[in-house]
């Protein structure tokens, strides 16, 4: 028993670094209904700016941490609230989520540009050597770990007397109750929502920059906080500090009690970093469906704000015209290029494929999914490990591209019967899950870290491999763009914008909600298979759990909704740095589409929105009279968008 | 009618696209009580939020004891002596009895609002501790009111106070009112029982499809037979 009490201690230590992350996550979602994925990423720049200024800069410890701490995090957080959070106010869910993988994007690609993808060591900042526990033998603290621990406790204890007896904390809780009300009464929401977002950016650099001696500072990992803190979050129900900060604690302690319980097996060595995911997806699975309700004010302001846009449109034409001459550029291609140029067109041509079937989720039914690139990845080990057991390679493909619709289901089936934020939170954990636990085993990578993908003689040439990925990607945007146009896609549109209308004609919201899901998943699977292929060997990182994200913010800046966006994804993705080789592109490259994320994300249709497309079904229309009254009788037997009544 | 202390002049709000008022005249003088009657759906509530800053207007002027306010956000207004009760209870559920005193208090000590709460309502006496949400229906629209009593708002305006309550509790709420009336407060009524309303009221105003369509003295419109066509005789107590 004692050999695990050190360990208790080290548990605690981190324990209590997630304590105070989540602290900061949870104050601001309650006080302004955001889910900020990018928490540990302000928290991550902190820790860089107090590293610049410490060492580029000379400035003393004390200094430079009082910069981080006091003036850094909390003006990050009065603009956060003021610049972008708020011009979104009343935007859907998927709006707020996606602007905040923004930021999160673009605060580690800027860390990158500033100090290169290297971890740097920083020195302790408390003294480090230990002293006994009176009355524990053989257990041994070092000073750190104690003031960590203690500066954990003392924050939740001054938060909970901050929210009890101040007039600000009253203040708080009457935001978060009735934010209407408060106004009523005289008292701005917006500051106190400003303040509290001050106050949570303040909590997220100071976990990060406590974390930093013993993590060392990477911008990568400190990112990642955020994560670590989903579980603790939710065990909160998002709402209680003090739950969050002791679930927080017991995860830490948990972790590090599993480190010592497995030891030396490699294959099991993912697990103590996936914990705070497996009690998320535990609190997911057995939560009541309103305990994660959304509260009640922004489910109103949402409804509000739907209708002030005036309810969009839930009809869709298929995009014929546009697919015919997309489709007719891309066959022509590899006239006129060829070797490395042919392979990032391959590669570009299978990306629509997936941006496409991503933007039936993002675009279609404003389902946030975090794990696609787990999909993808999930796609092209399957094959790998069919095609080595000799299963023919187009029944192979579609085969492998089945087996990951089970994966997808799994994620799904708990969270979409919980608010949007839920599906987002549970793929978010599922991606990192999955690469952490589910990779190194026999049904992904295996031990050694590879899976090769041998390709099919018939298209050993780069031209045929092609046009082979081309067919099969012209194929799923045919299925994805025949599905936006279906009565399904009606009704996802429908449910979007308002899931009481949907419920009350009969429609079940969860089942179409997870055949949309399970579709995507599959087309994600497709392409993953043929991106192998191109590429013939694979690792756990060439689709890393933070593709996902960058994925995300590229196809809602490009645009979610038509297909003419998952085709300028792809491009801005793959061909702009291709064409563009310096080093400047590809670093900036994050950056940028992280800042168009915030920027873009409430426009409908991202940079598509503001370019006309050529309207070619009207044109068809002009020659053929016969398709003009079939528009017309289509028209006449249109859904309209329903009208909320009070 | 001299200057009035809440003038609403041209109003046009509703939500989105879609327009609830239709250039809506009101004008309340000091001290006086208006009642403001309608069908369900007429806007009566919207109407209330527009002046209050919580539904945007469209167009229209809102003038408050001379000040033009209809570009400031409610908490402004507010400060500036314009109180809503809306519809619903206007209490902060969460919070107790007490906390919900000390966010009304404003310029006064929490200390004196409980006082004053407490000599209007002294069932609310033993129950400044608990959660506001939890209190019977008629001791949250108590707290609701105390509001009023609490603050020196100088034109409260009144959305269904007595809605789903008993009588004896709607006979205390309006003892209330008219405390509030004798301290000179000006008043705009919105209530579904129309002889109580008329009882207390200077003034009627009926809205009728985001129009005002009658305004009168109460006499005249017990009198008034097309009164009751835009009422309903259905709403009468
Ligand atoms: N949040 C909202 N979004 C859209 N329309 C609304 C909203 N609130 C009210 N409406 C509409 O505005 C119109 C006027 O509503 P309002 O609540 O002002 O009526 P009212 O006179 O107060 O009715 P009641 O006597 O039922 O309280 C109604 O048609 C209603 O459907
Ligand atoms: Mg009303």
């Amino acid at each position: 028993m004692s050999e695990y009490l050190p360990f208790v201690v080290i548990g605690l230590f981190t324990g209590a670094v997630y304590a105070l992350a989540a602290a900061g996550l949870v104050l601001t979602y309650k006080t302004s209904g955001v889910f900020n994925f990018g928490h540990g990423a302000i928290g991550m720049f902190a820790a860089y700016v107090f590293y610049h200024l410490n060492t580029a800069w000379g400035w003393g410890t004390i200094p430079s941490m009082a910069v981080a701490l006091l003036l850094f995090g909390p003006l990050m957080g009065v603009l956060l609230d003021r610049v972008l959070f708020r011009s979104l106010a009343g935007a859907g869910l998927a709006t707020y989520v996606v602007a905040s993988l923004g930021l999160l994007v673009f605060l580690q690609g800027l860390a990158v540009v500033w100090k290169g993808g290297n971890t740097y060591r920083i020195n302790p900042f408390f003294p480090t050597n230990t002293f006994k526990v009176p009355g524990v033998s053989g257990v041994f603290v070092t000073v750190e770990q104690a003031l960590v621990v203690g500066i954990a406790v003392l924050a939740g204890v001054a938060l909970t007397a901050f929210f009890r007896v101040t007039t600000l904390g009253l203040r708080t809780r009457a935001v978060v109750n009735d934010r209407d009300l408060t106004s009523l009464v005289g008292v701005s929401p917006n500051v106190v929502t400003t303040l509290s977002w001050a106050l949570g950016c303040f909590f997220a650099s100071l976990s990060a920059i406590l974390f930093v001696p013993s993590l060392g500072l990477d911008s990568v990992l400190l990112t990642l906080l955020v994560l670590t803190a989903l579980g603790a979050a939710a065990a909160g129900r998002l709402t209680s500090i003090p739950v969050t900060m002791a679930t927080a604690f017991a995860i830490g302690v948990g972790q590090s009690l599993l480190v010592k319980a497995i030891g030396t097996r490699p294959s099991l060595a993912g697990l103590p970093t996936s914990l705070p995911f497996v009690v998320l997806f535990v609190i997911l699975f057995f939560a009541k469906k309103t305990t994660f309700a959304l509260p009640a004010r922004a489910q109103e302001r949402i409804a509000k704000a739907t209708a002030l846009r005036g309810g969009r449109s839930h009809r869709s034409r298929f995009p014929a015209g546009q697919l015919l001459v997309l489709s007719a550029v891309a066959v022509l291609l590899p006239a006129t290029v060829s070797g490395y140029r042919l392979s990032t067109a391959t590669t570009a041509v299978g990306m629509v494929l997936v941006f496409s079937s991503l933007s039936l989720l993002l675009g279609l039914s404003r389902q946030v999914s975090l794990c696609h690139a787990m999909f993808v990845s999930f796609g092209a080990t399957n094959l790998s490990l069919l095609l080595h057991a000799h299963v023919p390679f187009l029944p192979a493909l579609i085969l492998a591209a089945l087996l990951v619709v089970p994966l997808g289901a799994i994620v799904a089936i708990p969270s979409i019967r919980l608010s949007g934020l839920f599906l987002a939170l549970a793929t978010f954990g599922f991606g990192k899950l999955a690469q952490d636990v589910l990779y190194p085993t026999a049904l992904a990578f295996g031990s050694d870290s590879l899976a090769s993908i041998p390709r099919p003689a018939a298209f050993r040439g780069p031209a045929a491999f092609y046009y082979l990925v081309l067919a099969i990607a012209i194929a799923g945007v045919v299925v994805v763009e025949v599905l936006k146009a279906s009565r399904l896609g009606r009704t996802l549109r429908a449910l979007a914008d308002s899931p009481t209308a949907v419920e009350s004609l009969g429609i079940s919201p969860w089942a179409s909600r997870v055949i949309v899901f399970c579709v995507s998943a599959f087309l994600a699977g497709l392409a993953g298979g043929l991106l192998g292929t191109l590429v013939q060997s694979i690792n756990p990182n060439s689709f890393d759990f933070f593709l996902s994200l960058l994925w995300v913010t590229v196809l809602v800046v490009a645009g979610a909704s038509t297909l003419g966006g998952s085709v300028l994804a792809a491009i801005l993705l793959v061909v702009v740095p291709a064409v563009l080789t310096s080093r400047a592109v590809t670093e900036w490259q994050p950056v940028a589409f992280g800042l168009a994320a915030m920027a873009f994300a409430q426009l409908p249709n991202g940079i598509m929105t503001m370019v006309r497309m050529p309207d070619w079904s009207a044109a068809w229309q002009r020659v053929s009279w016969k398709a003009a009254h079939q528009q017309r009788a289509r028209e006449r037997h249109a859904v309209t968008a329903p009208v909320r009544a009070t | 009618m001299g200057s009035p202390m809440l003038a609403l002049e041209n109003i046009h709000a509703g939500y989105g696209r879609f327009e609830v008022l239709h250039g809506v005249d009101l004008r309340v003088p000091p001290g006086k009580t208006v009642a403001l009657l309608g069908a369900n759906g007429a806007g009566k509530t919207t109407l209330l939020k527009a002046a209050a800053g919580l539904v945007p207007t469209t167009a229209g002027q809102i003038t408050l004891d001379g000040v033009r306010v209809e570009r400031i956000p409610p908490q402004k207004r507010a400060r500036r002596g314009l109180m809503l009760i809306p519809e619903g209870r206007g209490i902060f559920r969460d919070l107790t009895v007490r906390e919900n005193l000390a966010m009304f208090a404003g310029r006064r000590s929490v200390s004196e609002a409980i006082e004053r709460a407490v000599a209007a309502f002294p069932v609310l006496d033993g129950r400044l501790g608990q959660r506001a949400g939890s209190l019977s229906g008629g001791q949250q629209q108590m707290v609701a009111v105390s509001r009023a009593l609490i603050a020196d708002a100088r034109v409260i305006l009144a959305d269904e106070l007595s809605v789903g309550l008993a009588p004896v509790v709607v006979d205390e709420i309006f003892e209330a009112v008219n405390v509030l009336r004798a301290e000179g407060r000006s008043l705009v009524i919105v209530e579904q029982y129309v002889d109580r309303v008329l009882d207390v009221a200077d003034y009627v105003y009926v809205l009728h499809k985001g129009r005002v369509a009658l305004v009168g003295e109460p006499e005249q419109c017990r009198r008034d037979a097309v009164f009751d066509q835009y009422i309903g005789a259905a709403t009468h107590s």
